[in-house]
């Protein structure tokens, strides 16, 4: 099952490497939309559905903390899954954003099976495309 | 602690450098000042504050084709299509990824916090500083840190 996936992040190499991962683990079906910063983010949700986002913490403008504890607020958005991709992998500062409501923690760096492993926990399906064997050919994590 | 730090920074920088660049790394015994190193140019650095129990800055210094090379296999973009946004972006993104999960290894009471990474002008960095050299398959990376 393809699922529009938004990916929140100030780099555009990091945005980039998500999506290739993400299509190396089985979603490159997937309607893939990025944005580089929390507000952003928040513009392209009220614009369209989106399944699942991908978000780095610090981030210019509003940082990924701020934008889950902004969705938290909406009652049409709050039910979306927010997924925190970091660098920062203190206990004390994971602990932080799940009590905030995020529904997962990556740290980076990361590989397919993280990615494949977490969003079969979150969304309850692991989704494999037809081009999961081509996609693979490219990566060797 | 600084040796606590730059022990977490080896590994870290091994980890990042293996599993996001494909490029294995091997620091070099003795540290040294980046002048007169002709693979080191032309390079680009960039530096990362951050703050905790201790606070201070890392630098990290690449040259051009390495940081090309490092690039291309982090975007899956051939060099052609390579602008310096990309570039830039991989060097701050590379340097944030060592940090953040060195620093995630150093036992401390509160957690480190990281302040965006700035790219700076490596021809300003002091001559008389001090660098880990870092071997990889064709080149040669440089970091150093400087506590407050």
């Amino acid at each position: 099952m393809p699922y529009s996936i938004l990916i929140v992040d100030d780099s555009l190499p990091m945005r980039s490497v998500i999506k290739r991962t993400f299509k190396a683990a089985g979603y490159g079906n997937s309607d893939f939309q990025e944005a580089a910063n929390g507000k952003e983010a928040l513009e392209l949700m009220k614009n369209g559905w989106i399944d699942i986002v991908m978000t780095d913490y610090n981030m210019p403008v509003m940082n990924g903390l701020e934008l889950i504890q902004t969705l938290k607020k909406d009652d049409i958005l709050k039910d979306i899954p927010v997924v925190v991709v970091s660098t920062e992998g203190h206990e004390a500062k994971i602990k932080e954003f799940m009590d905030s409501g995020a529904a997962g923690y990556i740290t980076k760096p990361f590989t397919p099976e993280t990615i494949r492993d977490l969003i079969h926990t979150i969304l309850g399906e692991t989704s494999y495309d037809e081009d999961l064997d081509d996609s693979n050919d490219d990566f060797d994590f | 602690m600084m040796k606590t730090l730059m022990t977490a920074m080896m590994t870290s920088t091994s980890e990042v450098m293996e599993t996001m660049f494909y490029l294995p790394v091997e620091f070099q015994n003795e540290p040294a000042v980046l002048n007169g190193l002709d693979n080191f140019t032309p390079h680009t650095a960039c530096e990362l504050k951050f703050s905790g129990d201790v606070s201070g800055r890392v630098t990290l210094v690449i040259p051009k084709d390495l940081l090309s090379e490092m690039t291309e296999n982090f975007m899956g973009e051939s060099r052609d299509n390579l602008k310096e946004e990309h570039l830039f972006g991989t060097l701050t993104e590379t340097l944030n990824m060592i940090c953040g999960n060195a620093l995630s290894r150093v036992d401390s009471k509160i957690p480190f916090e990281l302040d965006i990474p700035d790219m700076i002008d490596a021809l300003k960095l002091p001559g008389t500083r001090l660098f880990s050299l870092i071997k990889t398959t064709q080149s040669m990376m440089a970091m150093t840190i400087s506590l407050d």
